[in-house]
């Protein structure tokens, strides 16, 4: 590390020289105060740290030399959720992703070259050629993980967050008013926004609530599961080929052969919709693709343990989510 | 004696019929539900001094009022009460069957369920707790394997017993539904009770749920089932629930069917949670390889085509066998009789008219057989669904249905079990569309005449013209099949969710009572059928006897006799054997001219003559005219009844040959009338097995509408010929 470290500020003194960038040592001490730390830091930070070291630059020059060290790749500015800009050290040829903690903050480099190949094999199904990307996953560290796991009141929640209901700890009018909206235990529930004067506004499926502070402290929550169901290990595969990403919902009639999904939807006129319903093909039901016949219709479906076929136009009228390619349904 | 009335119930392919052959055996009798033409099996079975009877209710995934065998099942459980239903669950398919299962216990009759199949279950990976399903159920489960006969015994025993037992009080087997449904059901049940509705017919619960899901048939009912005085009061009810439907829209944002749907989903997936462990050993899904060669995209068809070829070829050739036996049997018979019998009209109605009519067709039996056989082989194995599987598309652009597809097929054997076989259909359109457009299938009995006509008229292109018959009665059903479809037969067909049956080994029993089944209705009603139309025809074409004719023919035939005993007489002449035969040969031919006399100037004879005019445009004359009648029959008829009437023994093929050249037939004549035959009215036997499939109505129409549509295309050829010059 230190290697490239020297490797960077030499190529920083040659290059800024060339371009005849004014104030070289100066800016070069901001270049090893930031070298030295491994974090990503906002301008502010880096001043802290550098005053620290008896060094006092000014803010503007702070951030315009951050800019110059983006400009020349020594630096990659991170702009993450609504907080100030964040540097990041760029070692040219190894790119980088990031995973944020909503909890404490903590933001942790990774690089998975599968992730890496799939993006750019992403792209070129498109027809797209890449030249960069970024990627930012959003969630709870293993440290703030393991401070949780007990439930606490809704109303400690953070905006973002997947939550089960499990308690309520109030009188019964408190569960009434809760259950009148539609929530009850055991519901999984996605925060929406916490910042309106202790107001939660919460969604649970496609349905929005408001619940006020008061309620909010007495429903107790636990972190859920994932929202999308882990992978099982090493058989997810991902498929190229103009597929939307796995949140979206699309008809089953899109699906192809090897894929599974978790049906959200029967629409159809009520004799088709009840013949489907009636082959256990309901909401939350899994359906995995098995084959298409050999002139391309009707379909054959794995669902509830059992085949069912159906014609591709019948297919059309059930909606699914959480579409991938498994290997056995 | 104490009776009680069992009554099966279940999914299709669950291995019902399977149980129900088990339990009844020999002893079960096929009809139809009263008023449709869905099937009814009911067997009588003596057990510990109580008479068993066992009612196969028709397979059914759910029981909503959308398809008869529904509206059947259903309401067999209301109406008639059965001491206690038996619901036959694949075990490997628990989730689903409980879909069905909890609408059955719904209905308030005493359940056993019998987890059949079990043994595929645990194949599969996974294992039921069958005490434990019967706790939280409250009723008992029983264990079954329908293919190996095991768990008969335990099963009726606990039939018999829950018999007795009561279910109004069996709270924990209902499904609960949310708590604000619950509240909407109670409030329809009060209004029920408030508008004094004679409710001790039909669960009030069930009533209620049912408006909830605005089933139609309850709705209707209710009106019926309040007294005039309260008319008013079963609408005030079906206000109550249709404001309780438009609630539920409100607040759980979807129909109230799906909600409740939903609801029973979920209740089943918690049962199926606690009872059903899956075990981790898992071996391969046979069922899943096999369909990976038998629906495969390239082996696909190919294997289908073979099994079909292998289908035809069974019962042509293994068929041709049973055939020859049975021909030389009749023939046996016939000379018996001949021997026996006095000369005189009995006589000749004996031989004539029942053992030649009868005779004909009988000849026929093996093939049919055979057909039915491998349409249960296809059945019980559960090829067949894979047949529609793979032609569907092909019959969805035609506008029928991929379970169209075999029994058309079938009628290119014989249109009688492929009529038949249009009780796969679940859509009764669908069915009467098939049924329609089956007879058009050239079957195997109008494969003579075409051999006949074809073979004198058009020598080395008698195939060809053969093929292009064939083609011509698919091409001309697929267009009426699209006529009728947007026309009488108006309206989206069924859905074509379908389930794909695991393959299994068939129990040979189960085979042979599916064959025997259907055979023995054919015997029954169509021997009775043709027994009358042969004594019609024969009647028909032997009275009234011209007397002239008579003794004119008795003397020629006296002298060649006198001739023959004088041959006989001269003692050993060289030539003595020779000139017998050629005695022997004019006595024949003699005999046959005189029946052609005689048949000339009966009433068949004159009604020839009299619908001459309907047959002269197309190209046919009189006699041929008269072998078309008499094809009503039965289409192999048609030949002989041309052979009497050209005056020609049933064996020279040469001579009929001859004799229609010289009647002044063409070739184009000859072609005019295999088309005909080809489209004209089917047999009576296959008009009787329309009348019971599908209604008399629609046998009259197709009667009108085959005899048409042959007529207008016969004359489209002949006239068409005409004016191209081939005349």
């Amino acid at each position: 590390m230190n290697e490239r470290h020297e490797q960077e500020k030499k190529q920083f003194l040659k290059l800024l020289a060339q371009e005849g960038v004014d104030e070289l040592d100066k800016r070069f001490q901001i270049l090893e105060s930031f070298l030295k730390s491994e974090n990503h830091e906002t301008c502010r930070e880096i001043q802290a740290t550098l005053e620290q070291n008896g060094v006092f630059l000014g803010p503007g020059f702070i951030a315009e030399t951050m800019e110059l060290l983006c400009r020349f790749g020594f630096a990659q500015k991170l702009k993450i959720d609504d907080g100030p800009p964040r540097y990041e050290h760029r070692h040219l040829g190894l790119h980088h992703d990031h995973m944020v903690c909503i909890k404490c903050g903590a933001i942790l480099e990774f690089r998975d070259e599968a992730l890496e190949r799939q993006q750019v094999n992403l792209a070129a199904a498109y027809g797209f050629h890449m030249l960069q990307h970024k990627m930012e996953i959003y969630g709870i560290c293993a440290d703030c993980l393991e401070k949780s796991t007990l439930p606490v009141p809704l109303s400690r929640t953070k905006q973002g967050e997947f939550l089960v209901i499990k308690e309520f700890e109030g009188g019964k009018n408190a569960q009434m008013r809760l259950t009148s909206m539609g929530l009850r235990i055991g519901d999984t529930i996605e925060v929406v926004s916490t910042q309106h004067g202790g107001q939660l506004v919460v969604a649970h499926g496609e349905s929005r609530f408001v619940i006020g502070q008061g309620l909010a402290q007495k429903v107790m929550v636990e972190r859920s599961a994932h929202r999308y169901p882990p992978l099982p290990a090493g058989e997810a595969v991902g498929h190229p080929g103009g597929h939307p990403g796995v949140a979206d919902t699309i008809l089953l009639s899109q699906m192809r052969q090897g894929q599974q999904g978790v049906v959200t939807r029967v629409s159809g006129e009520t004799r088709l919709r009840r013949r489907i319903l009636e082959m256990g093909i309901n909401r939350g039901a899994t359906v995995y693709v098995e084959k298409y016949a050999p002139l391309k219709d009707p379909i054959e479906l794995i669902v509830k343990g059992y085949h069912v076929s159906m014609r591709v136009e019948e297919a059309a009228h059930i909606s699914v989510e959480g579409v991938k390619t498994v290997k056995n349904p | 004696m104490k009776q009680l009335t069992i009554a099966l119930a279940g999914n299709p392919n669950s291995g019902k019929t399977t149980i129900f052959n088990n339990l009844t055996g020999a002893r079960q009798k096929v009809g139809n539900w009263p008023g449709v033409t869905v099937e009814k099996k009911e067997g009588i079975v003596k057990h510990n001094g109580v008479e068993l009877k066992f009612v196969d209710l028709p397979g059914t995934y759910s029981l909503t009022p959308f398809s008869l065998e529904e509206i059947v099942a259903r309401d067999f459980i209301l109406n008639e009460k059965p001491d206690v239903v038996v619901n036959i669950i694949d075990a490997a398919n628990l989730e689903r069957s409980l879909y069905l299962a909890m609408q059955i216990m719904e209905l308030d009759r005493p359940v056993v369920f019998a987890l059949n199949m079990a043994d595929l279950a645990k194949s599969k990976g996974f294992s039921i707790n069958g005490a434990k399903l019967a706790s939280l159920l409250d009723l008992p489960v029983i264990f079954t394997v329908g293919n190996r006969v095991k768990g008969m015994d335990l099963l009726v025993e606990a039939a018999v017993k829950e018999a007795g037992t009561s279910s109004k009080g069996k709270a924990g087997r209902k499904v609960t539904y949310h708590r604000d449904i619950e509240a909407l059901i109670r409030e329809i049940e009060t209004a029920m009770d408030r508008a004094g509705l004679d409710l001790d017919n039909w669960p009030g619960r069930w009533t209620a749920i049912k408006l909830l899901e605005n089933d139609e048939v309850v709705k209707k009912n209710l009106g019926a089932m309040a007294p005039d005085a309260a008319k008013g009061a079963a609408n005030e009810v079906l206000a109550v629930a249709e404001r309780a439907r438009f609630k539920i829209e409100e607040q759980f944002q979807d129909d109230p069917e799906i909600v409740l749907t939903d609801e029973r989903y979920g209740f089943i997936a918690g049962i199926v949670r606690s009872v059903v462990t899956v075990t981790a050993r898992k071996r391969a899904d046979i069922s899943r390889s096999i369909d990976r060669v038998l629906t495969n995209r390239f082996l696909g068809f190919p294997i289908f085509i073979f099994f079909i070829w292998a289908m035809f070829q069974m019962t042509f050739s293994f068929g041709a066998y049973p055939m020859e036996w049975i021909d030389t049997g009749v023939g046996l018979f016939s000379s018996v009789l001949k021997a026996l019998l006095p000369s005189g009209l009995l006589k000749d109605l004996m031989l004539d008219g029942i053992v030649a009519g009868i005779g004909s067709v009988i000849v026929f039996l093996p093939n049919i057989l055979i057909l039915f056989f491998c349409i249960a082989l296809f059945e019980d194995t559960g090829y067949m669904a894979r047949t529609a599987f793979l032609m569907d598309r092909i019959m969805h652009t035609v506008g029928l249905h991929g379970k169209s597809f075999i029994p058309m097929l079938m009628g290119f054997g014989c249109s009688v079990p492929a009529i038949m076989a249009t009780k796969a259909l679940e859509n009764r359109k669908d069915r009467i569309l098939t049924i329609l457009i089956t007879p058009f299938m050239s079957c195997s009995a109008k494969l003579p005449v075409y051999i006949v006509l074809a073979g004198s008229f058009f020598a080395q292109k008698a195939g060809t013209v053969i093929f292009g018959l064939y083609l011509m009665g698919v091409v001309i059903a697929i267009l009426s099949g699209r006529l009728f479809r947007s026309t009488l037969l108006k309206g989206e067909d069924a859905p074509f969710v379908m389930e794909l049956p695991p393959y299994r080994v068939p129990m040979l029993k189960s085979l042979m009572i599916h064959m025997w089944d259907r055979s023995k209705m054919f015997l029954q009603k169509m021997g009775g059928v043709i027994l009358v139309g042969s004594i019609i025809i024969w009647a028909l074409s032997t009275f009234p006897r011209d007397r002239v004719v008579m003794a004119e023919y008795s003397q020629y035939l006296d002298q060649v006799a006198t001739q023959r005993s004088e041959i006989v007489a001269q003692p050993g002449a060289e030539n003595q054997e020779d000139l017998l035969k050629e005695v022997d040969f004019r006595l024949a031919d003699l005999e046959r001219q005189r029946d052609k006399a005689l048949v000339e100037r009966s009433f068949i004879g004159r009604l020839g003559h009299l619908i001459e005019p309907v047959f002269s445009p197309i190209g046919i004359d009189w006699r041929a005219g008269v072998a078309l009648v008499t094809g009503l029959v039965a289409k192999e008829v048609v030949v002989s009844t041309m052979g009497v009437l050209y005056g020609v023994g049933d064996d020279q093929t040469d001579a009929l040959d001859y004799a229609l050249h010289a009647s002044g037939m063409t070739a184009l004549s000859a072609l005019s009338m295999m088309v005909f035959v080809l489209l004209y009215v089917p047999c009576i036997a296959t008009v009787t097995t329309i009348w019971r499939e599908a209604s008399a109505g629609w046998a009259w129409f197709s009667l009108f509408y085959t005899t048409s549509v042959a007529w207008c295309f016969s004359f489209l050829v002949y006239q068409g010929g005409k004016l191209l010059g081939f005349g």
